[in-house]
Order: structure tokens, then sequence, then C-alpha cells
């Protein structure tokens, strides 16, 4: 397994964690916007461009499914294939979103990684900084956002 | 098949048991829980953290039981400093126990054979 990456070096910490402990193979944390805050599992900026943005639109849709279908939104969404599984969440410390996604196979369970998420929550919350950087909200620049970030965590294209 | 909800009655009061528990033996979910014996109001609520690491041991345990050409394992008993936990699986789901130091392990050891075989 590999060390995380990060744009925002306090999550390394409980990203490492939380992949350790529950077995994770790949996951991705990122701010609703879409704007990755980490990773563990991929070696292609490609990829993790494309789980920022499905991630944050499922993350819209299924807010607004559970709206529609219960009064209040949907937070956790879990995926069972055939050999992999997929689990997303939100997260949050103090007012900041943060959104979750992270693969696991036979090696873990649904109930191992919700209780390690559980803890990974419990540590960003303690371990964010005491100075938030600006509220992260939607710029407009959605593709830019996700390249910013990915930059963060991967290097600019074609300077490595 | 035996209702879960009788199978977690039935071990609850199994004496020593502080908290009987059925769950999915591939997700490692709470299907069916007893109450916290002797819990205070407001305590940390060990039940969904036992059920789902317990799970995930019982397959490694299967594994390693496989491996060595010993067949499914039986009966799986972790002791602890302060008590033991206890589980047996039942096809689908595991039945997990966690028992107090003193007591009497093969009762509840018994009780939750039977309860797997009423179950599987």
């Amino acid at each position: 397994m590999s060390d995380p990456t990060v744009a925002e070096a306090w999550v390394a910490g409980p990203l490492r964690r939380l992949m350790e402990d529950a077995r994770l193979i790949s996951g991705v944390l990122l701010y609703p916007t879409g704007r990755a805050v980490g990773q563990f599992g991929f070696s292609n900026a490609a990829d993790v461009m494309s789980i920022c943005a499905l991630t944050s639109a499922i993350n819209a849709s299924s807010r607004e499914l559970g709206r529609q279908l219960d009064g209040k939104p949907f937070y956790e969404m879990h995926h069972a294939g055939a050999d992999r599984q997929v689990f997303m969440a939100r997260a949050t410390a103090a007012a900041q979103e943060f959104l979750f996604v992270g693969v696991f196979d036979r090696e873990s369970s649904l109930g191992v990684v919700e209780i390690y998420f559980a803890e990974f929550q419990k540590s960003l919350e303690k371990l964010r900084p005491e100075k938030q950087p600006a509220a992260i909200r939607p710029s407009g620049d959605f593709e830019g956002e996700l390249n910013r970030s990915l930059d963060a965590l991967f290097g600019p294209i074609g300077k490595k | 098949m035996k209702d879960v909800t009788q199978v977690v009655a039935t071990l609850s009061h199994v004496p020593g048991v502080i908290a009987a528990i059925v769950v999915g033996a591939s997700d490692g979910l709470i299907v069916e829980a007893s109450a916290v014996m002797g819990a205070a109001a407001g305590a940390d609520d060990p039940r969904k953290h036992t059920a789902a690491l317990a799970a995930y041991l019982y397959s490694k345990v299967t594994r390693a039981s496989h491996a060595a050409r010993l067949g499914s394992p039986v009966f799986m008993r972790l002791e602890a400093e302060q008590g033991h936990i206890c589980v047996v699986g039942a096809g689908d789901v595991v039945l997990v126990t966690i028992v107090t130091p003193k007591a009497n392990l093969g009762r509840v050891r018994l009780d939750m054979m039977t309860a797997a075989k009423g179950e599987s």
C-alpha cells in the first residue's frame, strides 16, 4: 500500500490510518465542490479527476433524492459489486464539509469500513487546523478547481 | 429458520453473557442485538465495533483453519483481560457474545452451537 498524497498536510495521518485499519484499496477525500484534498491507491491524476467529478455529482443527486424520498438528505452510500465495493460518505470538521469515497474488497467489510470511517471523522474534527482556509465554495470554475487540486496531489502535468 | 430475535433473546439470558449479537458474515453489520447488560446510561455502545470486528476476525480464522486443512472453525473464543468474545458461524450470519470472565463457558458454547444449528 502506498502512502496517501495530500493537498492539505493535516489530513495525511487520518487518511493513512483509515486506509490501513479499514483495509481500503483506494480512496479520495474531497470537498463537495469536487476539489481533491487527499488520495491513496491512485497513480493517475485523470482517474482521481473522474472520481472527484462523479463523487461530487453523486453526492448532489443522492442528497436531493434523500430530500424527496425521506425529507432529509442521504449522507452515506454503499454499492456492493461482484468483487469490489464502494463506500461513499460525508465527513465534517467544524463547518467544513468533506466527501470521502473508498473502495474495498473481501479483505474488509462494510461494518469494518463504517467503524473506522467514524474514527476518521473524529480525527478530522480533532486535527482540523485552528485557522481555516477561506470557506470552500463553488467558484463556478469546476474544471479549474479540479485541475488545481490534482496539481497539488500529483504535480503539474508535463512537469514530472 | 429460527427467528434471529429469538436467538438473541435466548443467548442474552445465558448467565455471564453481557451482550448477544447476530451479525452479517460478509458485511459485518448487526442483524439483531440484545441490550448490553449493566451498561451505564450514556456509556459508549460496544456492540457495533465488536460485531464488525468479530465477524472480520472470524472470516480470517476461517481462512487460517482452511489453510491448516482443518475445515471450517466450529467455535471461536477470544480471551481478554476482562472477559471473552465468543463467535460461532451460522451460514450467512455469525453469532457473537460478549461474556464476563466468570461465565460458564461450557454453557455459553453449548447454547451458541445449538442456536447456530437452528439458525443455519
